[in-house]
């Protein structure tokens, strides 16, 4: 449905997308993963024909998006970030507006506005002004406008932001029933979300992949790297000592705290608690503990691992870590 | 063509549910009103050679009406859609470019002419109710309104092009004004100028100076030249202005 081959973006001197490539086959539901500014959106825009790509070419639904954009965007539902709408129109009016655009016509075209807005729970809403509807409303029409056409392929930018927990899951329910019809391209950052709809996860940052795997591997492989953090008194290399043990892949000095405290973060093997053996050290070497906290990376966290393990970056970057 | 169609329809339906074109048109007919009346006085106090339509578009109040008009119904058309990003959905829609520059462009070239329609009337009515007294030469009203349209058409394709520039609506006012008026103040400085420069220089620039053009429209002389230049310099900033949105899809 989607095959991307070293798609390249660059606005003014900052390279927003650097040579990536990654396929989608029909009927996958695949997230976008990645913290703001990563290229999610640059590379949505591409495929969705708004943009051009700098070199690079990408294919949807077996046209060019650059050559062939009339056709891409007949067959693509877009849903750009924040739902930009049309605030003085009414629901319905503008679902119309969309639909006509989109070349539907006639009894057909009534019919599918009736099912988009049945679909995303916008009925009730069809009379009022888009102006005076709430975020998450808003939201839900730029999804029924993206739906209306029955696009093969569906690519949302962000389609759970700005909503309340009872609408995100009613868009994710709405998103897993709709795989058997579309194949669907969505971007997030938030890491529980992909885990509960996407077969598949494709991790983007600084512009470049640094993961495409199933959530249920990637998590597994994302949760692994613990860290702990530790306030200790004591003299001497430190560092080089907590490294000494065997779990510990790597001690770092952080910022000078109150002498005599100094303060260290260790990065832990998968699965391992140090603790013991840290307290064990600290007894031995005679250094006074005062905090020593254990911290599951957050998604951040993860990707400033990713962006620093991935120094030169691979063509082909399947699996993280 | 389907699509423009579409596309024309939203535009015209943008225009008249928002207050826009009411405060136009009302602030329109206000002005002509005074600019009839100043047309009405002038005949009255002495005999004269012009209508009463070519008095009328020679007034000061013809004039103030003329210049706000266009950045005030073109401003809005690019600049709101890009700062609202839905210029995005639009685009990603099955649209071409040129028929979004083109529905819009026609738009606010329908509610131009909309706007005049109620001076038609004062002109009509003036006629009517002086059982024929106050005469309508039928080539300075055809002469007239025809020039209006066509001066329309370009100052309109100036604010197309400025509104599709900035994503600020009173940026792309000022620069449709500014555009507009140094167009305009080019004929009034050969007026003022005239006889200290040569013939030659003053008759080029009388090809493109709007007063000029008023002048000779509303006298009922309907002469090809200025409608060519208007037309073809609308098709130019149409041109410019397609480009300005295609730019995005620019590619290196």
């Amino acid at each position: 449905m989607i095959d991307v081959q070293e798609l390249t973006k660059q606005y003014a001197g900052r390279t927003a997308v650097n040579n990536i490539s990654f396929q989608v086959e029909p009927g996958e539901i695949v997230g976008f993963l990645g913290p703001n500014g990563a290229g999610k959106s640059t590379t949505m825009r591409i495929l969705s024909g708004y943009m051009p790509a700098t070199s690079g070419r990408a294919m949807v639904a077996g046209f060019d998006v650059f050559h062939q954009s009339i056709q891409v965007r007949q067959s693509v539902g877009y849903m750009p970030e924040n739902a930009p709408l049309y605030t003085d129109m009414r629901v319905k009016e503008y679902l119309r507006f969309r639909a006509e655009l989109k070349g539907l016509s006639g009894l057909t075209m009534r019919r599918r506005i009736g099912e988009v807005m049945e679909l995303t729970g916008v009925t009730d809403m069809r009379k009022r002004l888009i102006g005076n509807l709430s975020k998450g409303y808003r939201q839900r029409v730029a999804l029924a406008d993206a739906l209306v056409h029955k696009p093969k392929l569906l690519i949302l930018d962000e389609p759970t932001n700005g909503l309340d927990p009872v609408q995100i899951r009613h868009v994710r329910d709405l998103l897993r029933n709709l795989k058997s019809k579309h194949t669907v391209l969505l971007s997030t950052h938030i890491l529980n979300e992909v885990e509960q709809t996407c077969d598949r996860v494709i991790m983007i940052h600084q512009g470049r992949i640094r993961a495409n795997d199933t959530p249920a591997n990637l998590t597994r492989q994302l949760r692994s790297t613990t860290l702990l953090h530790l306030e200790i008194d004591g003299t001497g290399s430190l560092a080089e000592k907590f490294s000494a043990i065997p779990a510990v892949r790597k001690a770092t000095e952080e910022e000078l705290l109150v002498v005599p405290w100094r303060r260290f973060t260790l990065r832990v093997e998968p699965d391992h608690d140090v603790r013991e053996e840290v307290m064990q050290l600290a007894m031995q070497q005679k250094w006074r503990i005062r905090e020593m906290h254990l911290q599951l990376p957050t998604l951040e966290d993860v990707f400033v691992e990713l962006s620093m393990n991935t120094g030169t970056p691979t063509d082909t970057p399947t699996h993280v870590l | 063509m389907r699509i423009f169609w579409i596309l024309l329809k939203k535009e015209l339906h943008s225009f008249f549910v928002s207050p826009v074109a009411y405060v136009v048109l009302a602030l329109v007919m206000v002005l002509n009103g005074f600019a009839f009346r100043a047309a009405l006085s002038v005949l009255e106090s002495a005999p004269s050679e012009g209508s009463i339509v070519s008095w009328t578009f020679h007034a000061m109040w013809f004039w103030l009406s003329y210049f706000f008009v266009f950045p005030l119904l073109t401003m809005r058309l690019f600049a709101e859609e890009k700062k609202m990003g839905t210029l995005e959905t639009l685009f990603t829609a099955p649209v071409r470019a040129w028929q979004v520059v083109g529905s819009k462009y026609l738009a606010s070239v329908i509610v131009y002419c909309v706007l005049w329609l109620p001076s038609l009337f004062n002109f009509k009515f003036a006629h009517w109710i002086s059982a024929g007294q106050v005469e309508l030469p039928s080539g300075a009203m055809g002469g007239a309104y025809l020039i209006l349209v066509v001066m329309g058409m370009f100052n309109l394709a100036i604010g197309c092009f400025a509104s599709s520039l900035t994503s600020n609506q009173i940026v792309a006012a000022i620069i449709s004004f500014t555009l507009s008026l140094m167009h305009f103040l080019l004929g009034i400085f050969i007026m003022v100028v005239g006889r200290k420069i040569s013939d030659t220089i003053v008759d080029i620039v009388n090809y493109f100076a709007a007063t000029e053009h008023i002048r000779i429209f509303t006298a009922g002389l309907i002469d090809s030249r200025p409608i060519i230049y208007y037309l073809s310099m609308s098709l130019l900033f149409l041109s410019f202005t397609h480009h300005v949105v295609e730019f995005r899809r620019w590619r290196p």
